[in-house]
Formats: C-alpha cells, sequence, structure tokens
C-alpha cells in the first residue's frame, strides 16, 4: 500500500495539472483579499444593505479573520478544484490506457484506488493549507499597512478554533471530492467525475430551494442532500460578518430546519462511505481492458 | 525426454459479452524457456485471452493458471512475475521516459537501483530517457513498452505487437532479443499479425478465430500441416490425372503454370518414379514452400492484418 501511495504521490505531483489547481486556488484568495482592501478604500459603506462601514471591512481584513476567510474561499472554489484534482486522477488512467498498467503492477486493485484517494486527500489538505498561509501573509501586510498592531487575538482557544474551521472544512469538502473520484472510477472517465462532482454542487442548491418552496412531502428532502449539511457545518467556521459569504445565513438555514451540526456530519460521512465504496466496487468487480 | 515447466495453462477459458462469446473454450499451455505466439485477426480475443491471464478480465467459464495460481483468485502474487504489454504501450503522457519507469519501478518495489538505467540502455533509449512520453514517436513508446515489461525481470513476458512502429534496425533488435529472452529462461508470450516474425522467432503457434483455437503446435508442425510438391510437365493435364490416381497424393492445384500436389516431401523420388512409370516426365519437381502466412490464411481464411 505504501509503494502504491508513494506511486500516485510521485505522478501527481509530477503533473502539471496539479499545481495549476493549487496555483489557481492561492491566485484565488490573492485576488478576492486584493479586491476588498482595494474596496475598502474606496467605499464608505458596504454590504448587502449597507450595514457595514468600510473600516469594518478593513478590520476584517485583518490578521484575526484570515484563516476562516481563506477557508471560506478554499471551502467553495477550492471544492471545485478539488473535484477536478480527484476526477482526473482515477479518469485520467483511462483515457491514457495506463489502467492496465498499473493495475498488473499493483499489489491489488481496492489498494490502488485507496492509494490515490489518500493522495488526493493529502494534496487537498495541502492546497487548502497553502491558501489559509496565503491569506494568513496577505492578512498580516493589510493589517501591518492599516496600523493594527493588536495580536492579543492569538490565544490556544482561538488557535485551536481555527484548527477546527480548517478540519471542518476539508471534511464539507469530502463528499464532493469523493463523488467525483467514485463517478469518475464508474464513468471511466475524468469528464463523468468533473461533470457529477461540479454539477451536484451547483445543481443541488437549486433544486433544494425548489423542493423547500414545494411544500409536503418535498421540503424536508434537501436536508438529507449534501449541500445543506455541508453548509450546516461550514457556518461553524467564524468569517467576519463584513467579508463575503459564499453560503446562506446561519438565519436562512434556521429556517428551513436543517440538521444539526453532528446530524449534518453523519449525513456527510454517510456520503463518503457510499462514494467511496461504490468507486471500489466498481473498479473491484469490472474488467479492465478492451472487449476484443 | 525433461518434463517442460508449465507457465501458463487455460483451460476452457470463456469470456462472453451478452450474447457475443469473445473467447471460448480456450486451451492453451505456454512453457517456461519457450516463445510462444498467438496469432489471429483483428477482434479473434487475442486481448481478451490475454487479459483473462493476466487477471484484468474475468473469465465467464474456464480458468487461467500461471505459475498455478488462479488468476481470477489472487492475481498479485502472480502478477509481479509478469511484465506484459498489452494491446499497445500506454504511459504517462507528461512524464519522461525515465519518469515513467520510475513509477512504475515505485509501484511495483524491490526494483534494484539502476535498473531503470539498464532498461533504458537495452532498449536504446538512453539519450531520450529525460524526455516526455507524448514527444516519443511509435517506435520509442514501443522501446519504452520493452523495457517496462523488463523491468521486473519477470519470469513470463507478454508482448503484444512489440515490432509495431519500430524502424528496420528497431525490428531487428527484438527479433534478436525475443530469442535471447527465452534462452535466458524466460517463458515468452507473443501476440503478432507479423507472420514472418513469429516464423522467425517462436517455438509454437497458437492460431485463434471468432475466439476459438483452431490449431496449435511448433511452427513445424504448422507449416507441415499440409506439406506439398510443385512441379510441371509438358502436359500438365496428364500430369494431373496421373497424379489423381497416386494413393498418397491428397489433391492438386494449378497454381502459375505449376501444379501444386499435397503430398509428403519426402516421397518425392517415389513420386517421380511412379509418374515416369506412367510415361509422365516432370521438367521441374521440388517441395512448395510453406510459410506461415499461407497456413494462417487458411486457417483462417482471412485476410493478414
Amino acid at each position: 500500500m505504501s509503494r502504491l501511495i508513494a506511486a500516485e504521490w510521485f505522478k501527481l505531483r509530477k503533473r502539471m495539472m496539479t499545481w495549476v489547481v493549487g496555483i489557481i486556488l492561492v491566485a484565488l484568495v490573492i485576488l478576492l483579499y486584493s479586491v476588498l482592501w482595494s474596496i475598502s478604500g474606496r467605499v464608505t459603506t458596504f454590504g448587502e444593505h449597507n450595514e457595514f462601514t468600510a473600516e469594518d471591512l478593513r478590520r476584517a481584513l485583518f490578521l484575526q479573520g484570515a484563516v476562516p476567510f481563506a477557508l471560506e474561499i478554499a471551502g467553495s472554489f477550492g471544492t471545485i478544484l478539488a473535484i477536478i484534482l480527484a476526477a482526473g486522477a482515477v479518469g485520467s488512467e483511462y483515457s491514457w490506457g495506463t489502467i492496465r498498467l498499473i493495475a498488473t503492477a499493483s499489489s491489488g486493485r481496492m489498494q490502488l484506488m485507496l492509494a490515490k484517494l489518500i493522495v488526493v486527500f493529502a494534496l487537498t489538505i495541502i492546497g487548502v493549507l497553502i491558501a489559509v498561509l496565503v491569506a494568513v501573509v496577505y492578512s498580516a501586510i493589510i493589517t501591518y499597512v492599516n496600523g493594527g498592531s493588536d495580536y492579543s487575538f492569538v490565544t490556544a482557544p482561538w488557535v485551536r478554533d481555527q484548527f477546527y474551521s480548517y478540519v471542518r472544512t476539508i471534511f464539507v469538502m469530502s463528499p464532493y471530492i469523493t463523488l467525483g473520484f467514485a463517478a469518475a472510477a464508474i464513468g471511466r472517465s475524468t469528464l463523468a467525475g468533473v461533470g457529477a462532482g461540479i454539477g451536484i454542487a451547483f445543481v443541488e442548491p437549486l433544486v433544494g430551494n425548489l423542493m423547500r418552496a414545494g411544500g409536503s412531502p418535498w421540503k424536508d428532502i434537501p436536508n438529507y442532500l449534501i449541500n445543506s449539511n455541508a453548509n450546516v457545518i461550514t457556518l461553524q467556521n467564524k468569517v467576519p460578518p463584513a467579508l463575503p459569504s459564499f453560503g446562506p445565513s446561519a438565519r436562512d438555514l434556521a429556517d428551513q430546519h436543517v440538521f444539526s451540526v453532528e446530524g449534518a456530519a453523519i449525513v456527510l460521512a454517510v456520503y463518503v462511505v457510499v462514494f467511496i465504496a461504490l468507486a471500489l466496487l466498481f473498479y473491484r468487480r469490472r474488467d479492465i481492458g478492451s472487449a476484443s | 525426454m525433461l518434463e517442460r515447466t508449465e507457465i501458463v495453462r487455460t483451460e476452457g477459458l470463456t469470456k462472453r459479452y451478452g450474447s457475443l462469446t469473445a473467447v471460448a473454450d480456450m486451451n492453451l499451455v505456454v512453457y517456461a524457456n519457450e516463445v510462444f505466439s498467438f496469432l489471429g485477426p483483428n477482434g479473434s480475443g487475442k486481448s481478451t485471452t490475454v487479459g483473462m491471464i493476466l487477471g484484468l478480465v474475468r473469465p465467464t467459464r474456464g480458468r487461467a493458471t500461471v505459475f498455478g495460481h488462479d488468476m481470477a483468485v489472487d492475481a498479485w502474487p502472480t502478477l509481479k512475475r509478469i511484465g506484459a504489454v498489452i494491446e499497445s504501450p500506454a504511459f504517462y503522457p507528461y512524464l519522461s521516459g525515465y519518469d515513467n519507469l520510475k513509477a512504475l519501478a515505485i509501484t511495483l518495489g524491490d526494483i534494484p537501483k539502476g535498473r531503470i538505467d539498464e532498461m533504458l540502455e537495452l532498449v536504446g533509449l538512453s539519450s531520450r530517457g529525460g524526455d516526455a512520453y507524448k514527444t516519443y514517436s511509435l517506435g520509442m513508446k514501443q522501446r519504452l513498452g520493452i523495457a517496462s515489461t523488463l523491468l521486473r525481470d519477470p519470469d513470463l513476458v507478454i508482448l503484444d505487437e512489440p515490432t509495431n512502429g519500430l524502424d528496420p534496425a528497431g525490428t531487428r533488435e527484438v527479433r534478436e532479443l525475443i530469442p535471447r529472452l527465452a534462452d535466458e529462461g524466460h517463458a515468452v508470450f507473443l501476440c503478432s499479425h507479423l507472420l514472418h516474425e513469429v516464423e522467425a522467432v517462436s517455438d509454437r503457434v497458437a492460431i485463434v478465430k471468432r475466439g476459438r483455437l483452431i490449431a496449435e503446435g511448433t511452427v513445424q508442425q504448422l507449416l507441415g500441416r499440409g506439406q506439398y510438391l510443385r512441379m510441371r510437365s509438358a502436359d500438365n493435364e496428364a500430369l494431373a490425372r496421373a497424379l489423381g490416381g497416386v494413393d498418397f497424393v491428397r489433391g492438386v492445384d494449378h497454381i502459375d503454370g505449376y501444379l501444386r500436389a499435397e503430398a509428403p516431401v519426402d516421397r518425392a523420388a517415389e513420386l517421380n518414379q511412379l509418374l515416369a512409370g506412367k510415361g509422365i516426365y516432370v521438367s521441374e519437381l521440388s517441395p512448395w514452400q510453406v510459410e506461415l502466412e499461407n497456413v494462417f490464411l487458411e486457417l483462417t481464411g482471412e485476410e493478414v492484418t
């Protein structure tokens, strides 16, 4: 197994796509910070209802809010990039025909798939960490330039809270990553994985809203879908209120009568297990090769 | 006679895809130290058979054992001893030739240091080992495929059209390499359409058509399936009539001004004497050179592709 992980790591590390996906995530963090910093110097009020002052926005960009905001970006845009990475890790093996090569060189089909998944998750964890570090550095610069020199917020509970936010974000990304992975394995192509992963990520909120508007018996179904439960967990990350959020507000979620954090975590975990099981099952049982 | 070591054995190996039978009741044996060639037209079930031998394709019925292991049950311990390129070499396009072999070496484990360089040297890719695979010509891809099969120093080497895309020099190198591998103790399972190549390097040959084994034996056995004598005389019609009365002549064809008689080559002198006794004197009498290509075409009834 360790050999398979090392080989997958070697291949994905050498692949341009891996670096491009990472660079896009970092660039998005830099871009959003730059845009918001620029806006904070040009406007007097900010927000959907002009409820924040420019100073509120500037202070939100300070170091204290850097981790949750970076995680907010990673949890939304980063998820799409992670789906592409996961689907590409499996689907490309089929499009290049290398699936036969690795299948005859691997110590087992299940181990091969698990090794791929482990490396995809490892790269996702590293990618999100880099995005957070970039945000922290950029935020430190903004803090310094604006004269904010109070670092008393850096306490053990604060550090622990940032770590929990980080874990929560990776956890919320997991169902989408495993969905993209499983769909690529079942569909034997990168496109199938990317299509399913990104498609669900975009379509599910729309369908969920329609179902909620439809009343009984539809309105409760979205509570069992990925998006609602992901939002429940993501909301635990304390993004400064002045900064843009890519998910629904706490009030919206309360109106939707969603599951508790624990309930949402269980639902997402079930999805992860089901997607991994499907990927392993299909790959294990299916013939590899042509039918000539 | 020494007992030969069996490397591959298939027993009643069958694969069906719905109503299509890709491979039917295939029984093969491949021994150590031999080059075994597997011939058949496109779509005849060669790759599916190889897939079942490697445990990549599950048989509908029957079984394939390699080194005594049932490949449908636990392939890995055996796969470590097999080097295979199926259908066509496939590698990671963004990796160099060297890195492709390195990725494979990491996956396999226990590949000695320096083995990758050794293999690149063997197939003549040392100077291009650092270049991306996507920049390789078809011949270079084939060479890398051969290097990848030999990387683990396998006991069984499976090569599918190994000279496809190679230049004449490369083709000659591979033709020299294949028997050398057998001499060194490897069993070689060669899938090829190039019948001259097969004839030159093979110890035994199996011919498949529509998933069924239709002939198997040594090259000499297959070539000797139908032995022919080529002859002509001043009156070929009279000669043909006379041949019809000879008990060991099984058939006569008119080809390009000659008669081709299906008869044992070693009875040519006897035949000549019989014909002379009937007052027919042949101006030419010689063995008809049968090539594997003729046997293949005759058995499969298809064009060589």
